[in-house]
């Protein structure tokens, strides 16, 4: 098999059904290595659920996910982590009772590389990526005196310090403020400089028009564009699904108008 | 948040000064010639009564802290934990009894018993969170009782039965000493894994499993196996102390060994002196055993407190556990309800 060819992560028709509902039906996509890949979608799309089926938080009930060719469905999370894809959880989960240098410690301590870290290895890991996510100065602050942006940085330098090659970001902007999602676009651009693999949900279109090259609109969980940012955002079955049909429609008279003229 | 970091920790020192001193006062007093310890006048641990007390707080200082393992470290509240205290008193006692083992070689077998226990009814039980948990181990620990007193073979009762296993005196010198320096071993072991297990990467993957579950596992902590790990840890210390205590009581039977009211009185203790913390649960164990034995008018010797009457010593009892169990303030309304209740 050609390992240039071969794509870091690829869904082959996953599914995950809730009861009747499927929250991910038939998603088939693939993640080239040293990608930022966008998945976006309006509310209850699927989300959240796809990137629980990757981690291995949900057991899939249909198709097949591939790390680097393997196949890691069905794998519990602590395996697939130890492989090197590491994630955040759209509603943060620090560890409450440690101090933020420990909570990127135990990211260290444990995660992907198969290499065992002591634990003063694991807290130089630690401070290295409290640098890099901008949190080196509240290092010895406990979780509770954080604001909700470093929260979420704190959400991302816990599964930076695991060491992934992928990393899976659950809406990390979500929340903030202009300027906050400006600092928080810069941190992801850094982890990525890195050598990380990112896969982005996102709201914020801002964001994925900023970083991603490449972006996935999920619907109903289904997959429904595929494509650069800018095209993707501009198909009109993706407006129809986040704005509805009667807007679309509007619109595509407004473009009609506009190229009319 | 940052402020309190620092009062902590002088308490922290405060404690340990004052458990240091007691701890040291505790193991010495009775080296110190027995003879010359009652004629100069000091009470502790001096005649065989209070070798008993105080083998008994002991013993709870390694409930408590075996308990803070799971239960405060882990974050799981076991209420069965005294089904490993029974496993290791009856694995000593048919050692003894049936199979004529002498006690040091039988002793060993109580917490390795009481380990494969753990790990066995862990593995479903631990895949419950919260309350579910709770309950289930509260069930494992009375069914194991019932269990020991009522398992027939060929109708002859296999572990005693209700009427009990009774084990050969222990012959040693002075045998009230020798139980409370081995229970003091005991405690000391307790202590001991516990500060190892806060300084280690198991103990920072069993805090993540307590703080979130979630959050561990997908940072690559095999939480089943870190869970398992940490209850069997804390039953082979408890079943421990069952072992010991079987041959230092020498009569064993389901009353004794199974007692559901060890299961609240071990997480009280851990509570009262703060879980997840090295020496919590022992300053706890101490207290809150000195405590039941004072109130609870065990004692020989009239310990009435001044200006409390014997009959009024539930409302005190029932006060302090109530405040420290953290379920009230102190107040008047409280003291007027609690008058009614006890209906004096």
């Amino acid at each position: 098999m050609n390992t240039a060819a071969q794509p870091q992560l690829e869904l082959r028709g996953v599914t995950k059904r809730f009861g009747g509902v499927g929250a991910v039906d038939d998603v088939t996509f693939q993640v080239e290595k040293g990608e930022i890949l966008g998945v976006i979608g309006p509310n209850g799309a699927g989300k959240t659920t796809l990137l629980n089926c990757i981690s291995g938080v949900h057991r899939v009930d249909g198709g097949d996910i591939r790390w680097e060719g393997r196949s890691i469905a069905g794998l519990p999370p602590h395996r697939i982590a130890r492989l090197g894809i590491g994630r955040t959880f759209q509603i943060v989960r620090p560890f409450g009772s440690m101090t933020v240098r420990e909570n990127a410690a135990v990211g260290a301590l444990f995660g992907s590389s198969a290499a065992r870290r002591g634990l003063k290895e694991a807290f130089e890991v630690a401070d290295q990526v409290l640098q890099l996510v901008g949190l080196k100065a509240k290092a010895d602050h406990p979780v509770s005196a954080l604001t909700i942006p470093d929260r979420k940085r704190l959400e991302v330098a816990r599964a930076v310090a695991t060491r992934p090659q992928l990393l899976l970001l659950d809406e990390v902007m979500a929340g903030l403020n202009n300027v906050e999602i400006d600092e928080a676009l810069e941190m992801v651009r850094a982890v990525h400089a890195t050598g990380v693999t990112v896969l982005l949900i996102e709201h914020v279109m801002r964001v994925i028009v900023g970083i991603c090259r490449r972006a996935i609109v999920l619907d109903f969980g289904h997959v429904l564009a595929e494509g650069e940012p800018e095209v993707v955002l501009r198909d009109e079955r993706v407006i129809k699904a986040y704005l509805g049909e009667r807007y679309a429609k509007r619109l595509r008279g407004e473009r009609g108008q506009d190229s009319a003229s | 948040m940052i402020a309190t970091a620092g009062s902590q920790r002088r308490w922290r020192r405060i404690f340990l000064v004052v458990g240091a001193i007691v701890a040291a006062y505790a193991l010495l007093a009775p080296l110190s010639s027995l003879d010359a310890a009652q004629s100069a006048g000091i009470p502790l641990l001096t005649d065989k009564f209070w070798f008993r007390i105080a083998t008994y707080v002991v013993m709870f200082v390694v409930l408590a802290t075996a308990w803070n393992i799971i239960g405060g470290i882990t974050g799981y509240a076991a209420f069965g934990n005294v089904a490993f205290f029974g496993i290791g008193a009856y694995t000593t006692g048919m050692l003894i009894a049936k199979a004529k083992w002498p006690f040091l070689v039988a002793l060993p077998l109580a917490p390795i018993l009481a380990a494969l226990f753990a790990a066995l009814v862990g593995l479903p039980l631990l895949r419950l969170r919260g309350h579910y948990f709770a309950v289930a181990s509260l069930g494992v620990g009375v069914a194991v009782g019932e269990l020991v007193q009522n398992i027939d073979y060929n109708g002859q009762p296999v572990f005693g039965g209700a009427s009990g296993l009774f084990l050969p005196i222990y012959a040693v010198g002075h045998r009230g000493l020798f139980f409370f320096y081995l229970m003091c071993g005991a405690a000391a072991v307790a202590i001991a894994v516990t500060w190892w297990v806060l300084r280690s990467r198991f103990g920072y993957g069993l805090i993540a499993i307590r703080e979130n579950e979630d959050a561990a596992a997908v940072i690559g902590v095999n939480t089943t196996a870190y869970k398992v790990a940490a209850f069997a840890l804390a039953a082979a210390l408890t079943g421990l102390a069952g072992g010991i205590f079987s041959q230092w009581n020498v009569f064993i039977n389901q009353d004794n060994t199974f007692p559901i009211e060890y299961n609240v009185q071990m997480i009280l203790m851990a509570l009262l002196g703060g879980t997840g913390t090295v020496f919590g649960p022992a300053a706890g164990a101490v207290l809150l055993q000195l405590l039941i034995q004072f109130l609870g008018g065990s004692l020989p010797i009239s310990f009435d407190l001044p200006f409390v009457s014997s009959e009024a010593r539930p409302i005190v009892a029932r006060g302090v556990i109530d405040f420290f169990g953290g379920r009230t303030r102190l107040s008047l309304s409280y003291l007027r309800r609690s008058l009614r209740d006890t209906s004096l």
